[in-house]
């Protein structure tokens, strides 16, 4: 992700700015009653992270999204199903004891929240694909964030890294001793690992306090070349968009009726 | 089937799909029963080489050979290779996989499903080897940098392998523990491993590599015997080595008029006698003991009226049978090298020795006795 952050064509972009256009564009998907304003969110978060990666999506990533996309469907599946049992059934059953009752309203609803969702994803993960930690941190700390927290953030982010390493040394160190013949074997091996990846990072963690304190680490991990700063076009661009989308959604409530779209498909 | 016991064809392979190849279409082969060193500067391959060797990483393009066989990289085959193929990382830290001593020498046989009676007798006997038995029940974190080291070479041991890869097993060493690696490496090719040893120093290398492979810009740009290669100056440049002290001097010497250039010494000891102008006939006599896991030195060297006279020891049974009795030892590293200087300068010497290596130990006189430079009995009791 930090890889995939310094190569962001958006790197160079205000932290600060970013983080208040997503929130913004989030926080207007939120409070708007249209189907319409998180569907627009959702296009420009994902027009923002073609570009901040320039349409080269890790498999990963691509994987971790779709990953991500499938909870959310089973979620809004689950909720499109537990309708108010005063309304008309679009679609009632039983599995087991669970009872099924699909409205139009909990359809609707449902639809929303899929895409409130996906728009979240997509804005966050266009915010987090091109902004390094260090611009975050440097982000909070330009807001007098408590410097406790900030470092913190800093050091448990590099943590990460350490365990992240240490992870993968432990599983090459595994392999070359038949770690993984036979199942049994493999699973104490992977056990082993996790187990060892905590222990030996805390050996990796005295060292690295050991190699900060030495170069006067005094609580601060200065930026060698600092993010931009939020110019005043960010909070114009950031708000007023959002003031936009949100008076367009006042307009656009029931422009879009997902029940109406899928009706003919499922002849209700 | 060929003399290679291990062959790579045209072997490449990068660590990203476009990052530069760490190995260029590397041809190489590593001969059965010999000591190989592989040669090369930092970044030019070695440590890729091994991890390719031992199917940690797998080639983009190429093939590599395992008794004649191409490697399979199927789980079984992965399996089936590493138990006869076994690497010792640079960085012990790389290697270490339980919290404990006995735990992580354990790990790889009991990976192999050995009984259990069998996995303690080979962690007894990996850490004897390495000399970190006291350090049995000690947890890792406690340990320096050489004890991790020698705790891995045990881990690695008690896996008795068919083939050892040792990357860079001296870096980090103090000199004595270097001598003690090369000694585990010597012991461990007399009882048929093929060791093959990645290393910077030259000087090491060069008294102990039957055969070396300069690896430079990711490819194998010599394979033989050291001196074709050290004898191409341009090469050895190249390659970001430097010949080895002992090549060298024996070179000034010969281009000095002092000597011939051949024989090639390959020890100081050899060399010194080589450059000196007489032909002794009053060197001492090499007592080369044989000794066992259970002999009584004291006693032995008693019954050969061998007392007092300077001691070596060299091999894993004769440093066992003398911890057993705690006698004071002369040369307890480099033994061999030591009696030979001993004798050089008129004294007897006695080389306690483990039996596998007697012919190792009676062979380091060869070069005095075979070429004419004088001559040093060497006695076998």
């Amino acid at each position: 992700m930090d890889e995939l952050a310094y190569s962001s064509r958006m790197v160079d972009w205000a932290p600060l700015g970013k983080l208040l256009l997503v929130m913004c564009l989030l926080i207007v998907g939120l409070i708007t009653e249209s189907i319409v304003v998180p569907m627009i969110t959702f296009v420009i978060g994902i027009l923002l992270m073609a570009y901040s990666t320039n349409m080269k999506i890790p498999l990963i990533l691509s994987l971790a999204i779709g990953e991500a996309i499938l909870i959310m469907i089973i979620g809004s599946g689950m909720i499109s199903i537990m309708g108010d049992p005063n309304e008309p059934a679009l679609w009632e059953g039983q599995i087991l004891w669970f009872k099924i009752h699909m409205t139009a309203t909990s359809f609707n609803k449902a639809w929303i929240i899929f895409i409130r969702a996906i728009a979240g994803v997509t804005l966050m993960l266009s915010f987090a694909s091109s902004t390094p930690i260090p611009h975050l941190a440097q982000a909070f700390r330009s807001l007098h964030f408590p410097s406790e927290i900030t470092e913190l953030i800093v050091l448990i982010y590099r943590y990460a890294f350490l365990l992240l390493e240490r992870f993968l040394v432990m599983i090459d160190a595994a392999q070359c001793r038949l770690g993984y013949n036979g199942s049994l074997t493999a699973m104490r091996s992977y056990g082993g690992a996790m187990a060892g990846t905590f222990i030996f990072s805390m050996e990796m963690a005295e060292k690295s306090e050991a190699a900060l304190a030495c170069r006067n680490y005094n609580g601060y991990f200065p930026i060698y070349r600092p993010p931009r700063k939020m110019s005043v076009m960010w909070p114009i661009v950031a708000i007023g968009s959002a003031v936009v989308l949100y008076v367009f959604g006042l307009y656009s409530v029931g422009w879009i009726d997902m029940q109406q779209i899928f009706a003919p498909l499922f002849g209700w | 089937m060929s003399d290679s016991l291990l062959r790579t064809e045209k072997v490449t392979f990068s660590y990203s799909r476009k990052g530069a190849k760490v190995l260029d279409e590397m041809d190489i082969d590593i001969p059965v029963g010999k000591k190989t060193a592989i040669l090369g500067s930092n970044g030019a391959g070695k440590s890729t080489l091994f991890s390719v060797l031992n199917a940690l990483n797998k080639p983009a393009s190429g093939k590599v050979y395992y008794k004649d066989a191409p490697m399979s990289y199927s789980h079984s085959g992965k399996i089936r290779m590493r138990s006869e193929v076994s690497i010792l990382f640079q960085n012990p830290n790389e290697m270490m996989f339980k919290p404990y001593v006995e735990q992580d020498v354990a790990y790889g046989p009991e990976n192999m499903k050995l009984p259990k009676e069998e996995v303690e007798e080979r962690v007894q006997e990996a850490l004897f080897a390495v000399g970190m038995e006291a350090y049995r029940k000690s947890p890792i974190m406690k340990l320096s940098y050489g004890q991790r080291k020698r705790v891995t070479l045990a881990g690695v041991l008690a896996m008795r392998p068919s083939v050892l890869i040792m990357d860079e097993p001296t870096a980090g060493l103090d000199p004595q523990m270097a001598y003690e690696v090369m000694e585990i490496a010597e012991q461990l090719n007399s009882s048929g491993v093929t060791v093959i040893m990645s290393s910077h120093d030259t000087d090491l290398v060069y008294s102990w590599a039957d055969e070396i492979r300069v690896l430079n810009s990711s490819k194998c740009v010599y394979s033989g015997i050291p001196e074709p290669f050290y004898e191409d100056y341009q090469l050895v440049q190249k390659a970001g080595l430097l010949m080895p002290s002992v090549y060298r001097m024996n070179r000034t010497f010969a281009n000095l008029g002092k000597c011939e250039l051949e024989p090639y010494p390959h020890t100081q000891s050899q060399l010194s006698v080589k450059i000196s102008d007489r032909c002794a006939t009053d060197f001492g006599v090499m007592n080369v003991v044989k000794v066992d896991k259970d002999t009584d030195i004291p006693a032995l060297l008693a019954s050969e009226g061998l007392e007092g006279l300077p001691i070596g020891i060299y091999g894993m049974s004769a440093r066992t049978a003398r911890n057993k009795t705690e006698m004071s030892v002369d040369f307890m590293y480099n033994g061999p090298e030591n009696c030979i200087r001993k004798c050089l300068s008129g004294e007897d010497s006695v080389l306690l020795c483990d039996p596998i290596m007697v012919d190792k130990a009676v062979s380091s006189a060869d070069f005095i006795n075979g070429n004419g430079y004088g001559k040093i009995d060497v006695r076998t009791v």
